[in-house]
Parts: structure tokens; C-alpha cells; sequence
């Protein structure tokens, strides 16, 4: 990076992709710890639903049987929750107690640098998680290779959806207990209401517009699409959606974190 | 002429009503070593977060901040890829081990990995610390982590080191291994800038001080000439509070705290003959120092 004579603070690209490193070395220093509970968790979940929920349940959803209903919701549902966690309870630890940020910024590294790199950071776990996800439903026989190896993409996509929101919130929050009320309030019903457990034609005719602005719901249509293999039109709108929604509300968090990191 | 590494004239910084920083100007000469002294809250951290671009400043009319002609507002990540930052809290990664630590951070500076393990490896011998190369950051004393901060600081081989409170809550060993260090370093022509409480460590390692009180500058010399034209030469400390009247002689200065008298003057005789006629008082005559420079100019109250 190093010109003769001149010095030069390395690329953007570099930047980021420093920002991103450091959580990953960080991720995997306890690569058992952190890494089997996304491989169990789904299993566990299969489980329950194998050997007893889906007795109960013949019906055919959206032309899926049950498991294969829920199992593909689950790839959307682990990435939502891990990005969440990590730029909500994460964010604030590193923010607030262990100052690791206060270091980082120290280094040739903008504010924005740094939010953006977390942002890239919990969409890769996004990415991981589902790819969890999918191997455990492969291994069952639920979804079928190698058709479905592009939503672990869709992870990606929604990891780093979810991780906008979820910067966003830690810019207002003083307290980190505050964070149980945007898991009570708001990521916890969405597991209920995008489609993931049930199809949401099922639901009354006035929540409905309710479940088509929430945003795990367009990440749910989307990855089912994949695993199924089927790619209606509309299914632009939801990529739009996340696309947008991940730019909007992306700027506001860099905005608004940026004023908690330089003051 | 000298060349200045930064020039900082007439900065403020408020935050909301409160002011840290009114201001203040200073410039730091080339390869010395700058110190900025004052009590908490005085506005020596916002106004080194200011100059690495941590902390903003208030744009007003003739408000000029200058790092390697950078200014930070506008070039942080070039003052930033020329400067070695050393916060005040200690802020490793506890997940990672020594080393772990140090090669994140050198791919913030874009060394190659071959680069980064060399230049590890001679920063860990230069702070003492090739031992602990493996160890987890919770086996680490308190000095042991202060190394391996300034280590991480020195990993772009930077122009400018900023220390805030290097040594603070360390002890005399380890304390006196870093003014070593930071000797040797400015000795190789880094230029220096870094508060501190402890007037001894001003003492030892500045070339030029600046005290302050209340976010502005009101004293400003090398430790000699602080000395020289602030304060008399010897001091007579009397345990308790005396009640020694109003002194006739002009040439004493009394100062009085709750528990301690301490009389000035630069007469050594004077303070000698007046301990005397003092039967069985507890006594102390000593030659004035830093500290007592720093009480006179920024008082003896509270600053919290």
C-alpha cells in the first residue's frame, strides 16, 4: 500500500475488510462454542415437529409439507436472530463496556468504516447460520441439493437486513436491557407472522398488509422461492424490498451510531 | 526554523453546556515530547481525541487544528495511519492472546502477514513481552497490558505517539521501563504527546509542558522555566494547621489546606531559622517542585 516516499492509509476495501476480520477471529477463537449451537439448534426444532407437532399437521402449506414449510423458514429465522444479537447486545458490549471501538477508531479507520464492516460482519453470520440450517435439513432429506445451496445468499441478504435495524436501535438505546423490548416487541412476533410458521394467507384480511411490511416475510417468500426452485415475478418486489430497506435504514443507523462513536 | 508535528490555535469543544475545551492553543514541536497537565477534567483527553479525529471541535472563526498538515476534521485516517494512539482505558481483545491482539491490528495498517510477524516480534522484544507472546489478555498484570497497548500503538511505526496517562495506576518499575521506552523513542524521532497526573513523569519525559484547568492553557514552559518563573525555590510543609500569623516578611508565602501549611520562599535560611522557632513541630523544608507549580496554577479545590 506503501507508495515510495508517500504514505497512503489503505483502501476502503481494506478497511471494511479489517473491521470484518476482527469479528471473525474473535467468532472463531471459541469456534466450538460459537459455532455447534447453529447446527443444533435447527435440529432440535426438526425434532419436535418430526416426532410430534407434525402428526397433527397434514395440511399441505403453500404446496410444502409441514416440515419442509417450517424447515426452510428456519434458514430466515436463524439469520434474523444472530444478526440481530450480534449489533444489538454485541454492538453495545463492545461499544459501552469492553470499548474495543474506542481502540479500533484509534486506527486509520473511519466511524463509518466500522458500523459498515459490522453490518458485513452480521450479514456473514447470517449467512453461516442459515448455511447450518440448510445442512441440517439436507441431511434429512427435507430440501434437496444442490438447488438450494443459493440461500445461504439469502442469509447473507437478510443478516444484513436485520443488522440495520438492529444498529439503528442500539444508536437510541442508554441501557443495555433495553434491548428486551425490541426481541419482546418486535424480532420475536415476526417469527409469527412472515410466513415461517404458518402461511400468511391464513391470516386475517387486516393483519395482512401487517406481515407484508414487516421484513422477514420477504426473506421467507424469497428462500422458499430457491428451495423450491421457482422464481415468480414478485418475487422482484422482494428483493426491492430488502434492497431498500437495507439502504434506508442502513444510513440512518451509520447517522445515528456515527454520533455515539465520534462526539 | 522548527518544524511543528502539530499546531493547534484557538480550539473549543462543547458538549451540550458543557465546556472542555475553550480555547486553546499549543503547538508541538518535531521529535519532542509534549505533555499535557492538568486536574480531571481539565480537557487534556477531548483535546488528544480532538487531534486524532475521536472527538469533534467547535467550528468558530480562527479555529485552526494542524497535524502533519492534516487537519482532522477533513484527513483523520491519514493522521491516524501516521499516529500511535494509547487511550486511557486499556481495551484488548480478552478473547484473543498477545499476538492475536497485535495482528488484527496490523491488517488495520494493511501489513503483509510476513510484515506484521516481523514487526511483532520486534515490538514484543522492545516492551518485554516475547515471553507472554501466547498468553490470553485476563493472564496479563495490569503493566503487562499497558505494554501491549503501546505495543499495538507502535505498529505502524508512527510519527506521533499519543499516551493518554500511560502510566496511571502502574507501578515504579513498570512505570520507569516506559519513560525508558518512550525516551528511546523520541530518541529515533518519534514526536511525543501525552498526559499526565504525575508531575515527576512531566518532569521526566517532557520537553515542553502545558498546564491546564478548566479546558484552557494557563501555564506553558519547559519544566525548568515553570519552575524558575512560577513558584520560589523551597518550600517549608508544617503537619496540622498552624496558626502562624500574618508574615511581616513579604518574601514567605503562606498556603494553607486543612491538615498541611506550606510556606514559600526562595530564602532557604529563612524557612530554616522559622522551622526552628517551631519547638517540636513536625517539619519538612524540601525543594519546591512540578506539583507545587501545578497547585498554584490550578488551586487546590476539587476539580469534580
Amino acid at each position: 500500500m506503501k507508495n515510495s516516499g508517500a504514505y497512503s492509509y489503505p483502501p476502503l476495501s481494506h478497511r471494511l475488510f479489517g473491521v470484518w476480520f476482527r469479528h471473525m477471529r474473535v467468532y472463531t477463537q471459541n469456534i466450538f462454542s460459537n459455532g455447534l449451537p447453529p447446527f443444533l439448534e435447527p435440529l432440535l426444532f426438526l425434532a419436535g415437529v418430526g416426532l410430534g407437532l407434525g402428526k397433527y399437521i397434514t395440511q399441505s402449506m403453500e404446496g410444502l409439507s409441514y416440515i419442509e414449510f417450517l424447515g426452510t423458514g428456519l434458514l430466515m429465522t436463524s439469520a434474523m436472530f444472530t444478526a440481530s444479537f450480534e449489533c444489538t447486545f454485541g454492538t453495545f458490549i463492545r461499544l459501552e463496556f469492553e470499548k474495543v471501538y474506542d481502540g479500533m477508531l484509534a486506527a486509520p479507520l473511519t466511524a463509518n468504516n466500522l458500523i459498515i464492516g459490522e453490518m458485513l460482519w452480521a450479514g456473514t453470520k447470517g449467512l453461516f447460520f442459515s448455511f447450518a440450517v440448510l445442512c441440517i435439513l439436507a441431511i434429512f432429506g427435507i430440501v434437496s441439493l444442490p438447488k438450494c445451496l443459493l440461500a445461504p445468499l439469502v442469509g447473507f441478504l437478510t443478516g444484513l437486513m436485520f443488522s440495520t435495524l438492529a444498529l439503528l436501535v442500539t444508536s437510541f438505546v442508554k441501557t443495555i436491557n433495553h434491548f428486551n423490548f425490541y426481541f419482546t416487541g418486535f424480532i420475536s412476533p415476526m417469527f409469527f407472522f412472515s410466513g415461517v410458521v404458518f402461511p400468511i394467507s391464513n391470516l386475517p384480511a387486516y393483519v395482512r398488509p401487517v406481515a407484508e411490511i414487516i421484513p422477514l416475510t420477504h426473506s421467507v417468500r424469497l428462500v422458499r422461492a430457491v428451495c423450491v426452485h421457482q422464481y415468480p415475478p414478485h418475487l422482484l418486489l422482494d428483493l426491492l424490498y430488502i434492497g431498500a430497506f437495507t439502504l434506508l435504514v442502513g444510513f440512518f443507523a451509520v447517522k445515528r451510531l456515527k454520533k455515539r462513536l465520534v462526539f | 526554523m522548527a518544524q511543528f508535528t502539530i499546531t493547534v490555535k484557538n480550539v473549543s469543544k462543547n458538549f451540550g453546556k458543557v465546556c472542555a475545551v475553550r480555547g486553546l492553543s499549543f503547538e508541538v514541536e518535531a521529535n519532542t515530547c509534549f505533555g499535557l497537565l492538568g486536574p480531571n477534567g481539565a480537557g487534556k483527553t477531548t483535546m488528544m481525541k480532538i487531534i486524532y479525529g475521536k472527538c469533534t471541535f467547535d467550528n468558530t472563526n480562527g479555529t485552526t487544528i494542524d497535524v502533519f498538515g492534516y487537519n482532522p476534521a477533513k484527513d483523520e485516517l491519514s493522521i491516524k495511519y501516521l499516529s500511535g494512539v494509547v487511550p486511557q482505558d486499556d481495551n484488548l481483545d480478552d478473547e484473543l492472546n498477545v499476538y492475536q491482539n497485535l495482528r488484527i491490528y496490523a491488517r488495520f495498517y494493511a501489513l503483509s502477514a510476513q510484515q506484521a510477524d516481523e514487526r511483532i516480534g520486534q515490538l514484543l522484544d522492545f516492551l518485554e513481552l516475547s515471553e507472554k507472546r501466547t498468553a490470553s489478555i485476563k493472564q496479563l498484570s495490569g503493566g503487562m497490558k499497558r505494554r501491549l497497548i503501546i505495543a499495538r500503538a507502535l505498529l505502524n511505526n508512527p510519527k506521533l505517539l499519543i499516551l493518554d496517562e500511560p502510566t496511571t495506576g502502574l507501578d515504579p518499575q513498570v512505570r520507569h521501563l516506559i519513560w525508558d521506552k518512550l525516551r528511546q523513542l523520541k530518541k529515533q524521532g518519534t514526536t511525543i504527546l501525552l498526559t499526565t497526573h504525575y508531575m515527576e513523569e512531566a518532569f521526566a519525559l517532557c520537553d515542553e509542558i502545558l498546564i491546564m484547568d478548566k479546558g484552557k492553557g494557563v501555564m506553558e514552559g519547559t519544566p525548568a522555566e515553570l519552575l524558575e518563573s512560577n513558584i520560589e525555590k523551597f518550600v517549608l510543609e508544617l503537619a496540622g494547621s498552624h496558626t502562624i500569623n500574618e508574615m511581616k516578611d513579604s518574601s514567605i508565602r503562606i498556603d494553607r489546606s486543612e491538615e498541611t501549611t506550606r510556606l514559600y520562599s526562595n530564602d532557604a535560611d529563612r524557612l530554616k531559622d522559622l522551622a526552628a522557632q517551631l519547638e517540636g513541630a513536625h517539619y519538612y523544608l524540601r525543594q519546591t517542585n512540578l506539583e507545587d507549580v501545578f497547585l498554584k496554577a490550578t488551586g487546590r479545590g476539587l476539580n469534580e
